[in-house]
This record gives C-alpha cells, structure tokens and sequence, in this order.
C-alpha cells in the first residue's frame, strides 16, 4: 500500500534522506524509530507531497505521489504530532469538514456522531468547539477523519507523544481497530515500548537511511531497545 | 470542493469576533459619511434654491411695479419712460424700468446640480460654490469665491463615504486576508486540510471567494443602502450607471488589496511578519504617498496668495474711485439704494459704478488667470502622479463617478462665464441705451440652463484611473501565481 523506492530528499549539501526503500502492506503496523533528524518527518512529508524528492518514486496504492498528488490522497490519513483543528468549529463540525474535504459527503449527523463515538471521544464533547479539547480528545477527531475517509493508509507522525499512558494506550487500541479493517499504517515515534506492543515490523533509521528492520514477533522489548540503542552510538 | 471550501471559511470567519468589530465600525463609518454627505448635498441643493427664490421675488416684485406702472401709463396716455433715477413711490416709472437696476442689483442664480450620487463623495464641493450669483457688473473672479487654496482636499478628502472606502475597506480586507495562508500554517490546519485531495491553488481561490463574497455583499449592501437613503434622482437611469461604475471601481479597489495580501502570503513568512508588512503598504499607499503627491503639487505650483487676489481687487477698486470725482459719487455708485429719490446724478453714478466694475475686472483678471492656470497644474500633478498609489486613482474615480470632480466643476465654471456674459450684455445694452424695461421683457431675461455633460465624457475622464487600478490588479495579483508551488507546506 506504501512503498518508497530509492527515496532521497536533500537540501543543498545535506542529505536528509538517502535511498530509502521501504514496504508496508495493508495490515501492517510499521514503526519507524530512530533519533531527531533521521529522516522519519521527510518520510511521511515525501508521502503526503508536501516536498518533493530528489530523486527516488513515493507510491501509495500503486501510484506516484508526485505524478498525482490528488489522487493518492484520497486513500491517506495524516495524523500529525498535534492533530490540528478549527478551534471555533465544535469536534463533530471539523469531523464532517475533513470527511468532506475527504471526498465523503454521504455521511448523516448520527455517522458522524458514530465516529466519534467509536473513537471513544466523550459524548458530551461532539457538540463543544475544539478549542477547548485536550489534546487526547483532539488526536481521538484525528483517528475519527481517517475513519470517515475510510483511508486505506495512515501516516502518523508522532502522534502518541505528549500523550499520559491512557491516552496513548487507548489511541494504540485504535491502531490496531484500524489494522484490523485492512489499513496500512505508517508510524514515526519514540516510544520504543509502544512500538513492539503495536507494531508488527519496526524499521530503525539513521542520518536518512534505513539502518535495519525486525519483526516485533521475532524480538522482545528489551531486544528493541538493545538494537536500538546499539544503531544509535 | 471550492463550494465545500468557502462556505467553511465563511463560517470560521463569521465566529472570529474581531471581524465583527470591525465591521461595524464599517457600518458605523459609511452610515455617518453618508449621512453627512446627504445633508451638505441638501444644504447646498436648498441654499442654492433659497438665495435663487429671493432673487426671483425682488424681480417679481419689480415687475409688479412696472406692471402697475404700464397700466397707469395707458389709463392716462402718458409716454413709458426708463426710470434714470429713484422716484418717491408712486411718482414717475418705477425702477424696474431700469435694465442697469435690474441686472446689477438682483442676481441670476446659477447651480451646478448635483448628480445623484454626489452624497458619496463629497470631493472638493465643500470649497467649490456649486452656485454663484451672476450679476451685471460684477466678474466671475469676484463671486466665483473658490477657495483657491486648498488642494490638500482633493487628495486627503473630507469624511465622506469616498473616505470611508478608501481608506478603512483595505483594514477590513486586509484583517479577513493578511494570514491568508500563514495562520493556517502556523495552526497546523493547513498541513491536515493538504491532506486531503485539494491542491494549494485551490484552497486559497476558495478562501479568497469567501472574502470576495463578503466584500461584494458588504458593499453591494451598503452602498445600495448609502444610495437609497441619501442619493438624488433614483428615478432617472444615469444615477444608477453611475451607481454600476461606483461598485465596479470599489470592488476592483479591494480586489487590489486581496491580492496584495495573496503577494504577501506567498513569501511565507509568518503572520505577524505578514501582517505588519500590509500595514506599512496601506499607510504608504493611503497616506504617505497622497500626501507627499499633494505637498509636491502646492510645492511646485504654489497658488498665488488668496491675499493678493483680495488686495489686488482693494486697489483696482482704489483706482477706479479716484477717477469719480468725489468720495460721494463713489458711495452712491456703490449704494444705488440711498441715492435720494428724484435725484437726476442717479443714472451717472450708476453709469459710473459699471465702468469701475470694468476697471476692476480688467485688473484682477491676469491674477484671476494665474489662480486658474496654477490650479489646473496642480490638478494635472495629480492626474499623471495618480499611478502612484490606488488610493488617489480611487479618490479621481470616485470624484468623477459622483460629478464632484475638479473637471466637472472647470467645465461649469466655463458655463457660467458665458452666461455671465450674456447676462451681462442683455442688461448693459438696455441700460446704455436707456431703453425701459417692460413687464413683458421680464420673461425675455436670459436664463441659465445648465448644459449636462454627456455621460461618455464622464466615462472619458474615469478611463485613466479604473484603467490604471485594473492594470494595477492584474500585476500585483499574477506576480504570486509561480510562487504557489514553491510555498513550504511543512517545515523540514
């Protein structure tokens, strides 16, 4: 469903991405670690065309991110660190916003409401204006767009950082909802933990490459973060 | 999707308070500019109205007596004599006999009348007399009391509703537009609405049909409002072409400054950056270079003193009085009215007083002449200068589509000067012949019909400056287009 062949992204002298290949089929939760700057962020910005690459094709259900952009993005969902919103507009009026904006108009107030609902978003909170969510609340809308864009790929960037262990355990429960409906998911983050529990493949990255991957069934946590700690010296 | 676009922006807007407040300030603005522009509009439409009815009543009333007079002549068979001097009521013909008295002492009102728009703007019409007095005697330098010296107005403007547009339609516009692009940027909306199947280009086009709609709502609306309430004949067409052509240059003057926003946006810096560069273009395009266009027009072409033209006519006057041979004909010259009735000296002062009037008309008018000419330079500085700012191409065009324009205003000034003359002519003849005037020459006086400019010599005069605010447009709106696909969506 993802695929990056040959990705490379440089910025002047500095390469910030240096032949990334890359594969995540529907189904697969796959995690990308690695520190600050080592490429995670470009990947998934490669992916949604918002820069292009040197060199290298970005593919998304079998098409080119930069030969059509538009096209490829009716099957992505985007949750970034801060899923951001239109403060004054209430939960369930961003909701239907994005959905629309997703090529979704069939939806009632009730699916909407369902969407929500199934995201674990408190009832009370569809109808206050998103100003006022934490931001547990506000990742939960984010999972609830690309549930009403029924996306076929999800590009998550970050997006349990910041968050207390129940939101971030509950937000991982989503996750694999989602994995479970056939979605491929792509994943940047630091949670080590986290990843292993969720992921099914975990890729560590390095200064723009892709320096190995595992399997979370064939390693333990601690070998997680044994290899980890070992790339990163 | 543009639809799906601009009907959210419409609503995210219409929950930003900020904009509220700034629209009623709008509201506020152009109710009052209107307000005020209506009433000088009918202060001058009455006060030109008034000072014509009483000209007319001292006529009727002459025209009374000579038609008493006429009748008393035929009763008794007596010959109908000019009256050379003031006799006692009842005795001998009646001073309306008398063309000299006549044409010199009642006055022939002529008004330039407004067009239905002139509330708008009100323009320089608050220095210029839209009427003058034409008497016999007299030149057009003396009545045509212009104050010469205030071409300032014409580019800072009174508070009209020229003003308001001019000057806070850019705020409400650039406070919908300045973070166009850069607040969502730095919300982090932007990055999840791209997302999504909508290209950047499209975006902001539907962001900016939301605001345009606005605007051309906003000023659709209250611009028909400002019309209805205080615009004169809304039965005849031509109030409403130009009312067509008022809209027209309005909303290609916000269109200007949407697209100077969208300029702005594109470079992507933020929106405090954005923000404080829109600022300093609508204080140098509204205020620094009108002004600066203005100080250079009075520099340049300094207008002489209006003291001079004053004393100038004190000592024409001077002059002529030492020619009449005592202190005493010169008073009476002047006040006809206290000359003693059946005094026989009464045609001689009066004969007296017109040659003096042309002494002095012959003597002010080289200065007369350099006021005109100083004007029309300083009038030119600003119609080739105009390209410099939208501002002043706005406040020419808004003149002209009102009919407050200077060149309207020269070409009634041409108008009563013709009619001053045939007014003149008529009264000096009849005088000078000593020929009485009839009850039924009084329908016979010359009358002032004010000639209207045809409608294409107005769209002749607005061409300069609406083309000059499209051409304007168009380069500031495509100077963004190639930049769109370089805007940074992400930081790296």
């Amino acid at each position: 469903m993802l695929e990056a062949i040959d990705l490379r992204k440089s910025y002047g002298d500095h390469a910030a991405l240096e032949g990334l290949n890359l594969k995540v089929k529907a189904g697969d939760i796959y995690c990308l670690l690695g520190a600050n700057g080592a490429g995670k962020t470009t990947t998934i910005n490669l992916f949604l065309n918002f820069i292009e690459p040197t060199s290298g094709t970005a593919m998304v259900n079998g098409i080119d991110v930069t030969q059509s952009p538009l096209e490829t993005k009716r099957y992505l969902a985007y949750i970034p660190e801060q899923v951001m919103l239109y403060g004054n507009l209430t939960g369930i009026e961003n909701l239907e916003y994005f959905a629309r904006l997703g090529g979704h108009a069939e939806y009632s107030a009730a699916d909407y409401q369902s969407f929500l609902d199934r995201v674990g978003l408190q009832a009370n909170a569809a109808h206050l204006r998103v100003r006022t969510y934490s931001k547990g609340m506000r990742q939960k809308v984010g999972v609830a767009i690309a549930l009403a864009k029924q996306a076929k790929a999800l590009l998550l960037d970050e997006p349990t950082s910041g968050l207390d262990p129940k939101a971030s355990n509950e937000f991982s429960a989503l996750l694999l909802q989602l994995r479970n409906d056939g979605a491929a998911i792509l994943m940047a983050t630091h949670d080590l933990f986290r990843a292993k529990e969720t992921g099914n493949r975990i890729g560590i990255m390095k200064s723009g490459r892709l320096v190995q991957e595992l399997s979370t069934d064939e390693v333990s946590h601690a070998d997680v973060e044994r290899i980890y700690l070992e790339h990163m010296h | 999707m543009y639809r799906l676009i601009a009907m959210h922006e419409t609503r995210a807007l219409a929950r930003t308070w900020a904009l509220w407040a700034i629209l009623a300030l709008l509201v506020f603005a152009i109710a009052f500019a209107a307000w005020s522009g209506g009433r000088s509009v009918s202060r001058q439409l009455k006060g030109a109205g008034d000072a014509a009815s009483y000209e007319v009543g001292l006529r009727d009333r002459m025209r009374q007596e000579t038609a008493e007079y006429e009748a008393k002549v035929k009763a008794t068979g007596g010959p109908y004599e000019f009256a050379t001097v003031r006799h006692a009521p009842g005795q001998g013909p009646p001073q309306g006999t008398n063309a000299g008295a006549v044409g010199a002492e009642t006055a022939a009102y002529i008004a330039l009348p407004p067009t239905g728009l002139a509330a708008l703007s009100i323009g320089q019409s608050d220095i210029q007399l839209d009427y003058l007095p034409i008497t016999m005697g007299k030149s057009l330098a003396m009545t045509a009391n212009a104050e010469l010296e205030n071409p300032v107005n014409l580019l800072a403007g009174s508070f009209d509703v020229a003003f308001v547009v001019i000057f806070l339609l850019p705020i409400f516009i650039l406070a919908m537009t300045y973070d166009l692009l850069s607040s969502e940027r730095e919300r982090g909306t932007l990055a999840m609405v791209l997302a999504h199947p909508v290209s950047l280009r499209k975006l902001m086009a539907s962001k900016l049909m939301a605001r345009a709609a606005i605007i051309l709502l906003v000023v659709t609306g209250l611009g028909l409002v400002a019309v209805l309430a205080v615009g004169n004949y809304l039965e005849t067409p031509e109030t409403w072409l130009r009312f067509a052509l008022w809209i027209i240059v309005t909303l290609v003057y916000s269109m200007f400054w949407f697209a100077l926003a969208v300029l702005v946006n594109i470079y992507g810096q933020s929106s405090s950056t954005n923000g404080t560069i829109l600022a300093g273009a609508w204080l140098i395009l509204v205020v620094i270079i009108p002004t600066l266009i203005s100080l250079v027009a009075t520099t340049i072409y300094p207008v002489p003193s209006r003291m001079d033209l004053t004393v100038a006519a004190r000592e024409a006057q001077t002059a002529a009085e030492k020619n009449m041979d005592k202190s005493l004909n010169a008073f009476y010259a002047e006040h006809l009215e206290y000359v003693p009735a059946g005094d026989q000296r009464a045609m001689d002062f009066m004969t007296l007083g017109q040659a003096s009037a042309n002494t002095i008309e012959k003597a002010l008018s080289p200065l007369y002449a350099e006021f005109q000419a100083r004007r029309g330079q300083q009038q030119g500085l600003v119609q080739r200068s105009q390209y410099l700012s939208p501002a002043v191409m706005m406040q020419l065009a808004l003149n002209e589509i009102s009919g407050t324009s200077s060149e309207r205003y020269e070409d009634f000034l041409q108008q009563a000067a013709k009619f001053r003359t045939e007014w003149n002519d008529y009264f000096a003849e009849r005088f000078l012949r000593q020929d009485p005037l009839r009850p039924a020459d009084y329908d016979s006086f010359p009358a002032f019909r004010y000639q209207p400019e045809p409608f294409s010599v107005v769209l002749k005069r607005l061409a300069p400056s609406l083309s000059g605010l499209l051409i304007l447009l168009l380069g500031v709106a495509l100077v963004p287009l190639p930049g769109i696909r370089r805007y940074q969506v992400a930081a790296r």
